[in-house]
């Protein structure tokens, strides 16, 4: 007992010096990891001012008619954003009508009909097609993809839909292969990996006591899937398809290899066209005025501003989803 | 044990009315483990039945048992006999969305669908019949009047679900199951996560139903089972130890371990 409290000083005086040790530490992690988070809002930063600073130029020359004007002309320095933007609303646009009700599919499928065996292969070669590198799509669909469509599919769709009001627009011209329609599709296979997999998540936050009282009143997996699962996850799969989105918007490599970089809106699917990624992709080693350059810059601050709203949506959309579960 | 006894149950029971469900020999298996044990029992028509006993005897296996629910999950399998009216359940013929609308299923937590509340009980009325607008309207007032929840929600049918309390989206599950037109109604501790006054519409409810409808009720809680059942089934280790009238299990059981259950000394 008395060697205890003689032994008391010591022990306290060496605790305190931890203590104090642990302090300095804690302190440090905590402002190594502060400083961390920090550079990332830096860089955010950093990126749209010299976007901004760097499109001034065009933007001020133009005004707002950047914006609506179709012209691209390098040679008179005339240049207007709207045909890329059109080409990446409308290969974006197209490859979700074609990725969402496969993903969904997809997901539905891995989730309550496969048999479990099966299921961690299947998933996994879905999000293996998110890990194969653009560059390897853009030639896929330049050399494989376009040419058959150009010799197959096109030609019959083209005689198919001949005459046909409305539908003769969409679907008309040479068909050259490459365009609208065979980037979406690309962009399609690039972006199905991502719904699939967050689909698959979200199926699987509903509570399997809601599926089986579904099932309970004699509901087949259909019903079950199309008025309890999705309906109960529908935020959630609007996130994903967002994030989705948010990436079609982008992606470059492969769609500058299909898209057939036209500076025009066009209304037939088949006809080449392009986007933003893609025009800034080809043309900023030949960009010579200043003009020029300060234009595709503008270009990037467009694509910026677009993306990081949808992507600011499907955030939103995914926390709605964690609230609701986590409540 | 079970074994010895089951005769003598099963006569228990039937003198009462005509049995709906007969379980023959009924083994359960969650994988390798084996969940229940040669239960055989037969539930009366029109009546209530209670499943007591301790947490991970199989009572909420066994009420899982009758509408096959448990197929959704693999490596589950039972083997025995079930016989609704005569007719096996488990038989592999056996259509088993049929088998659920006979069936219906009420469980622990309230499951509203994501869905209105005039939806969440025409929804499986809609799977099997084409009625009309008018009719539906009936079915579904009537379906709620029968779950004592019309009052509550007449100037809200098309607010979601969700929107209402624990109590009211128990009932509201209750009249979903209701609506089906079922001939038994299976439920899972029904008012486990209920407050007392919602509890005890529940068993009011209960106690309606049993009229028309084949009831069978898990419940952790004695006083309710009591309340409720005209028979008590006590299950201990994936065994029916005891079945017989709930007043006998409650006042002079046969078993010493439903005994010592019943007056708490284990469980």
């Amino acid at each position: 007992m008395s060697a205890v409290q003689e032994a008391l000083p010591a022990v306290r005086s060496s605790r305190d010096a931890t203590v104090r040790r642990f302090a300095l530490t804690d302190s440090i992690f905590h402002g190594m990891t502060r400083a961390a988070a920090i550079l990332v809002l830096v860089l955010l930063g950093g990126v749209a001012i010299s976007l901004v600073a760097g499109s001034w130029q065009a933007l001020s020359t133009f005004g707002f008619s950047f914006l609506t004007s179709e012209s691209w002309n390098p040679v008179t320095e005339k240049f207007g954003a709207l045909a890329p933007i059109y080409g990446t609303i409308i290969t974006s646009a197209i490859a979700i009508l074609i990725a969402v009700p496969l993903g969904i599919g997809i997901a539905i499928f891995l989730t309550e009909l496969c048999p479990r065996p099966l299921r961690r292969p299947i998933g996994m070669a879905v999000e293996l097609l998110a890990g194969i590198p653009s560059i390897i799509y853009g030639i896929w669909g330049l050399f494989v993809l376009a040419p058959f469509l150009q010799t197959t599919v096109q030609p019959f769709i083209i005689s198919v839909f001949h005459g046909v009001p409305g539908l003769n627009g969409l679907f008309a011209g040479p068909p050259y292969g490459i365009g609208l329609l065979t980037s979406a599709m690309i962009l399609a296979i690039m972006i199905l990996p991502f719904i699939t997999s967050i689909t698959k998540d979200v199926f699987d936050t509903v509570p399997s006591v809601l599926k089986e009282s579904a099932y309970g009143i004699g509901c087949t997996t259909w019903e079950v899937t199309r008025r309890v699962v999705i309906p109960y996850t529908r935020i959630g799969i609007m996130g994903g398809v967002m994030l989705a989105l948010g990436r079609a918007l982008g992606e470059t490599m492969a769609v500058t290899f299909v898209i057939g970089n036209a500076h025009r809106i066009s209304t037939s699917l088949f006809a080449p066209a392009t986007t933003i990624s893609a025009t800034i992709a080809n043309e900023f080693t030949e960009a010579v005025g200043d003009l020029y350059t300060s234009s595709l810059v503008a270009l990037g601050l467009i694509l910026f501003v677009i993306t990081f709203l949808i992507l600011a949506i499907a955030r939103y959309m995914l926390m709605r989803i964690d609230a609701r579960t986590g409540a | 044990m079970s074994q010895m006894l089951s005769p003598d149950m099963t006569i228990a029971a039937e003198a009462v009315t005509k049995a709906k469900i007969e379980v023959k020999n009924l083994n359960f298996y969650y994988g390798q483990s084996k969940a229940l044990k040669d239960i055989t029992l037969s539930l009366p028509e029109r009546s209530v039945t209670a499943f007591i006993g301790p947490s991970g005897c199989g009572k909420s296996t066994l009420l899982r048992v009758f509408n096959r629910i448990y197929e959704l999950y693999p490596k589950q399998t039972a083997e025995g006999q079930v016989l609704l009216d005569g007719q096996n359940i488990l038989d592999r013929s056996q259509d088993l969305n049929l088998l659920r609308t006979k069936i219906g299923m009420v469980f622990q937590k309230p499951t509203p669908f994501p869905m209105s509340i005039y939806e969440n009980i025409a929804f499986g009325v809609r799977l099997y019949e084409k009625i009309s607008k008018a009719e539906m309207d009936g079915r579904v007032e009537q379906a709620l009047k029968r779950a004592a929840l019309w009052t509550e929600v007449k100037d809200k049918l098309n607010a979601s679900g969700l929107s209402l309390s624990g109590g009211q989206q128990q009932r509201l599950c209750i009249a979903r199951t209701v609506a089906v037109k079922p001939e038994v109604i299976l439920l899972d501790e029904p008012a486990s996560a209920l407050d007392p006054l919602s509890t005890a519409k529940i068993e009011e409810l209960i106690d309606e139903l049993q009229a028309d409808y084949t009831i069978v009720i898990v419940t952790h809680n004695m006083q309710q089972a009591a309340r409720v059942s005209k028979q008590t089934a006590f299950m201990y280790l994936g065994e029916l130890v005891e079945f017989d009238r709930t007043e006998k299990i409650f006042t002079s059981p046969r078993e010493k371990r439903t005994q010592d259950y019943i007056t708490g000394r284990f469980g």
